[in-house]
């Protein structure tokens, strides 16, 4: 179980004014979704989140500590990452990337044990990549790619998931079972972050959405709360039609400008 | 009875003194006091240089081991290597269990000679600067060696037939003297070498003597700047004369104006060995007949 | 997983074997014929005045030192590898060589003896390291692109200061400065400050294994793994600068070990630094001691720069591996 809080958090980017400070509290098996056009500053404010960057101002707590006052291990067997990026310079077989995912506990002269293993194997069974264990994975499609990374963050076994567009490269079938297995997670008790480019999956997936703007403005509460059109229009500044599908709202972008903008 | 233990007592005396006498000690061109117990039978050359003065100092019989290119004389040429002088093979040094090793300061590596040095051989530095170097090592090689007799003899006609070309040449006409030690680059010798001071021997100038470096590099242009009255050219082999032949497009320059290119083997001048004074005769004999074409 | 592990074990097995069989070949062989009989009687204790010189004063501290240069620059090229995440750098890539033997061609023009001439060649190396290091922080901090090409333009700066240098020098030095830029064993001094870097090195990295993987894998993913990245990069930084300044002091900058040694064995073993960390070192050893072995006896009295002979070996058999990998 972990509760991720931010504190008057500002994020660093570069050139852009403060911002409003963000307070704001993650629990376990809560959803989140963070929206917001491009160059909004979403992957910024994941890997804020996530202590791999240091804010401008306030801080990001875990569990009540301070990320910075956390050992970088047990802060890694708290939470996982999963990157837009990936580098691969060297040649590394599926099995062996999932395996990474132990590192947070592996003392520094272990190897991977027989649990590592059967975790690592449970990982690439559970993102359908059991047939592709002994590839390298620079031989793999950009979608079999992500699957691995998430079969990576799976295998560290996170009570904090914090996801970069989760459904890149992915096709229609693998996107619902990434989200599924995500919110298996949240089932689960875990807590899970995920930037996302597709409203309709954050309609459908999340419980809690933040609404992220260019000019560092946000606003953020349960989903049902900020799926309102017309903040919806003005975060993308794009004109869109609602529709309801199994009890869901469906966004559809439609021509011309926003309402507010005309 | 008496008179056999004072016999006995006066050989013991004898015996003693005569291997007192047989520790034999000479300065090395690094300064060093070089001791060998008893007269070098098992010499060990590490230069083409000190090979021949070895030989030269009338020690060539117990010569034993030499590097590559020791060509001279030609008894030299089937000694056995023991590597080139630039990467010793300190093994091959080590088996033929000599005496002495002659070394060269500037040549030999430093960490290799030390090595030896650290096996307990004794390594005599060589390195003759100036023509009187060449005779005094003569001397103190054949100290070493036991071969007295020949070195001095040796070195008192070097040092004689160089006084007397300095002597013919002493109030000689001055030559304005490009001496060419390479070709490509093209490089030529300052006033600290050797071979200025033959030059100067037998009354010629060098055009570069105030060069700072001992070998420069100059280019074609400084020489033809210079103005040489006379161009000599060494090398590498015996048969480099064709290195004389490109300075003809400059017929502009007074030495080939007046045909003043020369020659000399470059292993009776370059070499530091008494084979200098027969480079030297050449040298003077040259800038004489260009003195001759004035 | 024990198949994995005595696998693991089996191959360090045979590296070291392979190591000690290595040195043994090194002491036994030379221009000069030692018979097995003698050799062991040295090595008791006793045997002949000569052989003893042969084999305890000659032979032996040069495979010694053969050997840790050998697994210094294996080493250094692993970790540089990690570091610049490019299964292609060297050793050398920031300009450690050129740094060394700058300092050294300048103590030498000086007349400085070889003591002041190694120290100067460390010190040369190890500024070279730092001043790359400076100049590709700059304002922005560094990255690994930033560092490598860097390190390339100031290589090509003490290449032209080398160049310069022996322009300007006696022909007649010219061998001896050249070792510096070749590689020569030739002139290799005692080998002992090279092991007392070598094995501290070797103890200090591997535990860093695990970590060291989790980088290879990038900076973010690193971190998000745990790894305290910055601090790690600096001390591979700091330790490769380290190990292969000691290497180029020991024998001049003796080319493609640093390279070809981790390359060939991740291809031989994959990619993991705990196992690829000291099988480097001990193939690294081994390879050097005997192209050192081969280029002092196979044209002997003639000996040969090891250089040659770890780049006549190494570029055949990397091309093969190269061309036979997936």
């Amino acid at each position: 179980m972990a509760t991720l809080t931010a504190q008057q958090l500002v994020m660093d980017v570069p050139g852009r004014p403060a911002g409003r400070p963000l307070d704001l509290t993650i629990e376990p098996g809560q959803r989140w979704g963070i929206l917001g056009p491009n160059g909004a500053g979403k992957t910024t404010l994941l890997h804020t989140l996530a202590g791999l960057r240091s804010p401008r101002a306030g801080q990001v707590l875990l569990d009540g500590r301070a990320l910075p006052a956390l050992s970088h291990r047990r802060l890694a067997r708290q939470r996982a990452v999963v990157f837009q990026e990936r580098q691969d310079s060297f040649p590394a077989t599926v099995m062996e990337t999932a395996l990474i995912g132990r590192h947070p506990y592996l003392s520094p002269w272990q190897w991977e044990g027989r649990e590592d293993h059967r975790r690592a194997l449970a990982a690439l069974e559970a993102l359908g990549l059991t047939p592709l264990r002994d590839r390298l994975v620079s031989t793999l499609s950009g979608g079999e790619r992500q699957r691995v990374a998430l079969a990576t963050a799976l295998t560290q076994a996170p009570s904090l998931w914090l996801v970069d567009e989760p459904t890149n490269h992915l096709d229609l079938h693998h996107q619902v079972a990434v989200m599924a297995l995500l919110a298996e997670q949240a089932d689960r008790g875990a807590a899970v972050v995920m930037c996302l480019h597709d409203l309709n999956l954050a309609a459908r997936w999340c419980d809690h959405l933040l609404l992220l703007y260019p000019d560092g403005e946000l606003c953020f509460g349960p989903a049902a709360d900020m799926l309102v059109p017309s903040a919806l229009e003005a975060l993308y500044g794009q004109r869109l039609a609602v529709g309801q599908v199994d009890g869901a709202p469906v966004f559809v972008p439609t021509g011309g400008l926003p309402a507010n903008k005309e | 009875m008496l008179l056999i233990r004072l016999l006995i007592a006066l050989s013991v005396l004898l015996s003693a003194s005569s291997l007192w006498a047989a520790q034999r000690c000479v300065t090395d061109d690094a300064d060093q006091h070089v001791c060998v117990p008893r007269a070098a039978s098992r010499i060990v050359a590490l230069s083409p240089g000190a090979t021949e003065l070895l030989f030269a100092a009338g020690a060539g019989d117990q010569v034993v081991g030499a590097v590559t290119f020791s060509d001279y004389p030609p008894a030299a040429k089937n000694l056995p290597r023991v590597g080139s002088y630039q990467r010793l093979d300190l093994e091959a040094i080590a088996a033929l269990k000599p005496d002495l090793v002659v070394a060269w300061r500037s040549g030999n590596p430093q960490v290799q000679t030390r090595k030896l040095q650290s096996l307990g051989l004794p390594v005599y530095y060589s390195e003759p600067r100036h023509i009187e170097d060449i005779a005094t090592s003569l001397e103190r090689l054949a100290t070493l060696a036991g071969s007295e007799q020949t070195g001095q003899a040796t070195a008192k006609s070097f040092r004689d037939g160089m006084a007397a070309l300095g002597a013919r040449y002493q109030t000689a006409l001055p030559v304005r003297v490009f001496y060419q030690v390479w070709k490509d680059p093209l490089m030529t010798v300052n006033s600290q070498h050797l071979i200025n001071e033959v030059i100067s021997l037998c009354g010629g100038v060098n055009v570069f003597a105030d060069l700072p470096r001992l070998a420069p590099r100059v280019s074609r242009e400084a020489v033809l700047e210079a103005n040489p009255e006379a161009i000599v050219a060494g090398g590498m082999g015996e048969e480099n004369d064709h290195w004389l032949k490109d300075w003809k497009a400059f017929p502009a320059m007074a030495a080939v104006q007046r045909g003043n290119l020369f020659f000399v083997s470059p292993s009776t001048l370059q070499r530091p060995s008494p084979r200098l004074l027969i480079g030297a005769r050449t040298l003077c004999t040259q800038l004489e007949t260009a003195r001759g074409r004035r | 997983m024990a198949d994995a592990e005595s696998k693991r074990r089996l191959i360090l097995l045979a590296l070291l074997l392979l190591a000690l069989l290595s040195l043994a070949v090194a002491v036994a062989v030379g221009s000069v014929a030692v018979s097995p009989t003698q050799l062991l009687a040295v090595l008791g204790g006793g045997g002949e005045p000569l052989h003893h010189d042969l084999i305890l004063t000659l032979r032996g501290p040069r495979a010694m030192a053969a050997f840790a240069t050998g697994g210094l620059l294996a080493l250094a090229g692993a970790l540089m590898q990690i570091l610049l995440r490019n299964p292609l750098a060297d050793p050398y890539v920031l300009g450690v060589s050129g740094g060394a033997a700058v300092a050294a061609l300048l103590a030498l023009l000086c007349g400085a003896g070889i003591t002041l001439v190694s120290g100067s060649a460390f010190a040369g190396a190890l500024l070279s390291t730092l001043l790359v290091f400076g100049l590709a922080h700059g304002v922005g901090g560094w990255t690994p692109t930033r560092l490598l090409l860097t390190g390339v333009v100031v290589a090509a700066g003490w290449g032209a200061m080398v160049t310069f240098m022996l322009a300007l020098s006696p022909a007649r030095q010219l061998p001896g400065m050249l070792y510096w830029l070749m590689g020569d064993l030739s002139y290799a001094g005692s080998p002992w400050p090279a092991w007392l870097v070598l094995v501290p090195a070797l103890l200090l990295t591997l535990p860093l294994g695990g970590s060291l993987n989790v980088l290879a894998r990038g900076p973010l993913q690193a971190a998000a793994l745990g790894v305290a990245v910055r601090p790690l990069q600096w001390l591979l930084y700091g330790l490769a600068s380290l190990l292969t300044a000691m290497a180029v002091t020991t024998a001049g900058s003796v080319g493609f070990v640093g390279l070809v040694v981790p390359h060939m064995l991740r291809l031989l073993l994959g990619n993991d630094q705990r196992l690829i960390l000291p099988a480097s070192v001990l193939a690294g050893g081994s390879l050097l001691t005997l192209a050192d072995t081969v280029a002092r006896t196979a044209l002997a009295p003639e000996q040969l720069p090891v250089g040659v002979i770890t780049a006549l070996l190494g570029v055949p058999s990397f091309l093969y591996l190269l061309y036979r990998s997936r």
